[in-house]
């Protein structure tokens, strides 16, 4: 299925913005400019709905003319363009996904999509997915770098190998009975260490090159 | 506008294409699909977190009705979307230096494409199809895709380890850690804010 890729799911959704003349500013308009306000990081809504590696909206306004030979043509609706790429390993694939996006945050989906043609409302869950699905379009080639690993299972990788980088630079040379002893402790202390939020940036570490950076 | 969120850029272009044109190109990315050493240079560069290539028909733009006009179009288009580490310009010098081949052979069917090589015209072909991001999200900004695949291996090392660790004698564990930490050593690098690239 060209759409997935391993366990990663590559969902392409174009919806048609509404075009009302009478509408000041106008739909496309209003869209950007609540996404403008939409926060990026850990607080983003792509966070707290479980599943997303990578996601972006996009207000795609018409088709590019390259110029002479070719005819210059143009879109009668402007179209969102929500591009995801999520975890299609848990079950109910991209109907679960969306029925979460839904379910956690439903006023950020209407506030964006609310500009649509055609739009239900989130409130409904069945009607949304199904609007949803009636905008998707099918990827023809989808590549991941990483297409076995869910989104928690990356950050905790992530979490880790930074835990594991400290731990070896302070515990060089260190007796084998003692290491055994704090690597037991370590591993079992950092397999109960909650999973970093999803959005968020790695804590801030000072940079200990000994090298020009300094 | 948000093309960046840390370390990641998100690019977009769509490009006309002459309809009989896309099934060639479908039936590349079919083949593409299928034979994986194909994938190799794609791969190996290794900063490509995510992409895809969707060919959209002329008439197969999403119509739902409700007063939407439908589009009368004469070229089905081909979208592109990547999230990719670095700069535009390294991400374009990159692939024009490394994957000129298999671009071509992926835009030739495009309208006016002019080929991947010399990179300049290359450049502004891609500026003049590309599109801005309005809102880009990623659960982990400050990795890279070398840094999920590094993270992956030390995690994996790490649990095999572990597993371990509590029902080995302590000479044993010594030459094990020693061994994890030939393993992992060339993938315990720094995650954190993207550098400043000028």
């Amino acid at each position: 299925m060209p759409n997935q890729n391993g366990s990663v799911y590559g969902l392409t959704i174009l919806s048609p913005i509404i075009d009302d003349e009478k509408a000041a500013p106008s739909h496309d308009l209003q869209i950007r400019k609540y996404l403008a306000t939409l926060p990026t990081g850990e607080d983003s809504p792509f966070a707290k709905a479980p599943g997303t590696h990578l996601a972006r909206l996009v207000v795609m306004d018409d088709v590019v003319y390259v110029g002479m030979p070719s005819c210059e043509e143009h879109l009668n609706s402007k179209y969102l363009i929500f591009e995801s790429n999520l975890d299609a390993s848990a079950d109910g694939g991209i109907d679960a996904y969306l029925a979460d996006l839904a379910q956690n945050i439903p006023e950020h989906l209407d506030a964006i999509w609310s500009h649509c043609v055609g739009y239900p409302g989130a409130s409904n869950p069945r009607a949304f997915i199904d609007y949803m699905k009636s905008c998707q379009l099918t990827t023809t080639f989808f590549f991941a770098a990483v297409n076995d690993k869910s989104v928690p299972d990356t950050l905790r990788a992530l979490q880790t190998q930074r835990a594991v980088t400290d731990f070896i630079a302070s515990h060089q040379g260190m007796e084998p009975a003692r290491l055994q002893q704090e690597f037991i402790q370590f591993a079992s202390e950092l397999k109960a260490m909650p999973i970093p939020p999803a959005g968020s940036m790695a804590p801030r570490r000072a940079i200990k090159t000994g090298g020009r950076n300094e | 506008m948000s093309n960046i969120n840390g370390k990641v850029y998100a690019m977009n272009a769509i490009t006309p294409m002459k309809p009989w044109k896309t099934w060639i190109l479908r039936l590349i990315f079919f083949i593409l699909g299928r034979v994986k050493p194909l994938q190799s240079d794609l791969i190996n560069l290794s900063f490509i977190e995510f992409a895809r290539w969707v060919v959209v028909p002329r008439d197969k733009f999403p119509m739902l009705g409700n007063g939407q006009q439908p589009e009368k179009l004469k070229y089905d288009y081909l979208l592109f979307f990547s999230n990719f580490n670095g700069t535009w310009n390294q991400y374009i010098d990159a692939f024009s230096a490394v994957l000129s081949k298999g671009l071509n052979l992926i835009w030739q069917w495009s309208e006016k494409f002019p080929g991947s090589v010399p990179v300049t015209i290359f450049k502004e072909y891609i500026a003049r199809v590309q599109f801005d991001t309005d809102y880009y999200y990623t659960a982990y900004p400050h990795a890279t895709a070398n840094d999920l695949k590094s993270a992956h291996i030390v995690q994996a090392s790490f649990d095999s380890l572990s597993q371990s660790a509590a029902s080995i004698s302590s000479e044993q564990f010594a030459n094990d850690y020693l061994n994890f930490v030939i393993q992992v050593q060339s993938h315990l690098g720094e995650t954190g804010e993207a550098p400043v690239v000028f």
